[in-house]
């Protein structure tokens, strides 16, 4: 261990702890506090109102659809996504050459690195558009009837998870692939040896061997879903019809932002905090079981 | 016989592969040919006979409405401004506090490590309000140093910068300053040539997260002069919503360049999130 040189030391860590205590502990401790308050910023009178903002969650309609469009667009977005990029990732690690798995990594990863704000845009306005919109134009073509994909509320939902397995499959494609790259090639020869075909070497090797890879991609999947909030701003129109898509971060933002009520807005915010932490800790208790090899 | 067979299986499984996944990455890059394909026909076609791939009349209006019509170099100052500013910063204060939380000795050093990792697990839905009133507070409201001020700590960027100083050997930092090397010496001549590859990783994921960022500049910044580019684009939309060949040149402005630095840089991308698992 280094000698520690304490003005080196201190020149470096005091800036460093005064940022982080303004903008990284601050701001967690003031929204905990804020949520126990009646907090606007243009108001005078923000006072103490204790348990008020979290009773008020429980008889509120908007906050029970808000939670249950997330539980329902994280659960299945996040599940299709790890069902799609596995089987993506374990079809492209089939290909022999070099150059074409990274092409088709590439072409699929290409996606993620596109402001999603961009890619949302581009998606409302020329993709899912019911009047001039791609898919309605192939669905008008083939003679069927045009569908309102992001004006129907039975379809926002479905529109919305397409579009972000669109932009976002990529990333976990990638991740995928890296796990496979790293399970040495003996193990699948001793499958073939014993006249494993495809798809239980898949079943067999494969998945058991990505524990640990599936694990961390499925929480990280998990956690990023569950602050999604660009597509849902800029693909919908007031959140949908019928709040067919708000959820928890654009209710947030509504709340705090456009009615001013930044108090309720914190409690909302803490139970989105309490949602994520679950399932961080839910997925870590279940990732300790795993393969060494 | 029998592993001729086997190959020949082998060799037909791999095409069918090759042939779906082919298919799906038409599909992937279909949005971007509409887009390219919208902004350059004129806006009457994009609204009564939108359905040819290629632009019967192709025009360059919508680029010449989105470049004359709106401050977009403005824009693109803000967000090259915000970006660049943010990623030198980053990355400087991440190698160095990294370095020292893995070589220095300090009291409180791991609970200060804890604290950081923790509000790595925290959504920004929670930090952004008490942060909006901070911001508002200290006059930074409609602002880019409101983007700027607040990011130049950034846990993930220490946590990355720390594992990777854990595997410089001892011996190299040692000999160094036996040789009378000061801790500013050895963090630039040393310690920043190891670590390359996490910086190059680092440097990328950082550029990408306020480039594209969309929920800060929403919250912090409201006149049109000083947006960034992703809020730039959505105000841009809703501004000209019977325009789509404007805002496809819009889109198409901001989304094209981020490609062709992608495919140049695709290799060091791709080997920065196998190796971060970043997001």
């Amino acid at each position: 261990m280094v000698r520690s040189n304490k003005k080196f030391l201190l020149l470096i860590m005091i800036p460093i702890i005064a940022e982080a205590v303004i903008f990284l502990i601050i701001p967690i401790l003031g929204t905990l506090g804020i949520s126990f308050m009646d907090y606007n910023p243009l108001g005078h009178t923000n006072s103490f109102t204790g348990w008020d903002n979290y009773r008020k969650l429980l008889e509120d309609e908007n906050f029970i659809i808000a939670l249950r469009n997330t539980l329902c667009f994280t659960i299945f977005a996040v599940g299709i996504n790890i069902v799609i990029s596995l089987t993506a990732a374990t079809m492209i690690s089939q290909l022999r050459s070099n150059k074409t798995r990274s092409f088709f990594r590439m072409m699929f990863f290409m996606p993620c690195m596109a402001p999603m704000v961009a890619s949302a845009v581009v998606w409302g306005r020329s993709i899912l558009n019911t009047k001039v919109g791609l898919v309605n134009e192939i669905i008008r073509d083939m003679g069927g009837d045009a569908i309102a994909w992001t004006g129907d509320p039975s379809y926002v939902m479905f529109s919305v998870i397409v579009f972000t397995l669109w932009a976002d499959l990529g990333y976990n494609i990638i991740l995928f692939s890296a796990g496979i790259d790293g399970i040495p090639g003996e193990v699948y020869e001793a499958a073939a040896i014993d006249g494993a075909g495809p798809f239980r070497k898949f079943f067999n090797v494969t998945l058991p061997l990505l524990g640990r890879t599936t694990t961390f991609v499925v929480l990280m999947t998990l956690i990023s879903y569950f602050q999604m909030f660009a597509q849902f701003s800029v693909l919908l129109f007031k959140d949908g019809p019928q709040n067919s898509g708000l959820v928890l971060t654009s209710y947030i933002y509504k709340i705090a932002f456009v009615n001013k009520d930044m108090g309720y807005a914190a409690a909302i915010s803490v139970i989105l905090f309490i949602l994520i932490l679950i399932v961080s800790l839910v997925q870590r208790k279940a990732g300790k079981v795993d393969w060494e090899y | 016989m029998g592993k001729d067979m086997n190959k020949k299986r082998g060799m037909s499984r791999r095409v069918i592969i090759f042939l779906v996944l082919l298919a799906a990455s038409i599909v992937v890059v279909i949005p971007y040919v509409w887009m390219l394909s919208n902004s350059f026909k004129p806006q009457l076609e994009t609204m009564i006979d939108p359905g040819h791939l290629l632009p019967k009349d192709p025009t360059l209006y919508g680029y010449d409405k989105v470049l004359t019509g709106s401050p977009f170099f403005k824009w693109l100052a803000n967000s090259l401004i915000v970006t660049c500013t943010n990623t030198v910063v980053i990355l400087f204060t991440s190698t160095l506090v990294g370095y020292i939380f893995s070589r220095f000795r300090f009291r409180g050093k791991n609970f200060i490590f804890a604290m950081l990792l923790f509000t790595m697990m925290v959504p920004a839905q929670v930090t952004m309000i008490t942060t909006f009133i901070i911001i508002d507070g200290i006059g930074l409201y409609d602002s880019i140093l409101a983007l700027i001020i607040p990011s130049f700590v950034n846990v993930f960027g220490i946590y990355l910068c720390k594992q990777s100083c854990d595997e410089i050997p001892k011996e190299l930092i040692e000999s160094a300053k036996i040789d009378g090397a000061g801790d500013f010496k050895i963090y630039f001549r040393i310690v920043i040539p190891q670590i390359r590859p996490v910086i190059g990783a680092l440097a990328i994921f950082t550029f990408l997260e306020y480039w594209n960022d969309y929920l800060n500049p929403l919250i912090y910044l409201s006149s049109t002069d000083r947006m960034t580019l992703p809020l730039a684009l959505s105000y841009f939309s809703t501004q000209h919503s019977s325009d789509l060949s404007a805002t496809m040149a819009a889109a198409s402005l901001i989304m094209i360049p981020a490609a062709i630095v992608f495919i140049i840089f695709q290799k060091q991308f791709i080997k920065g999130i196998s190796m971060t698992g970043m997001k």
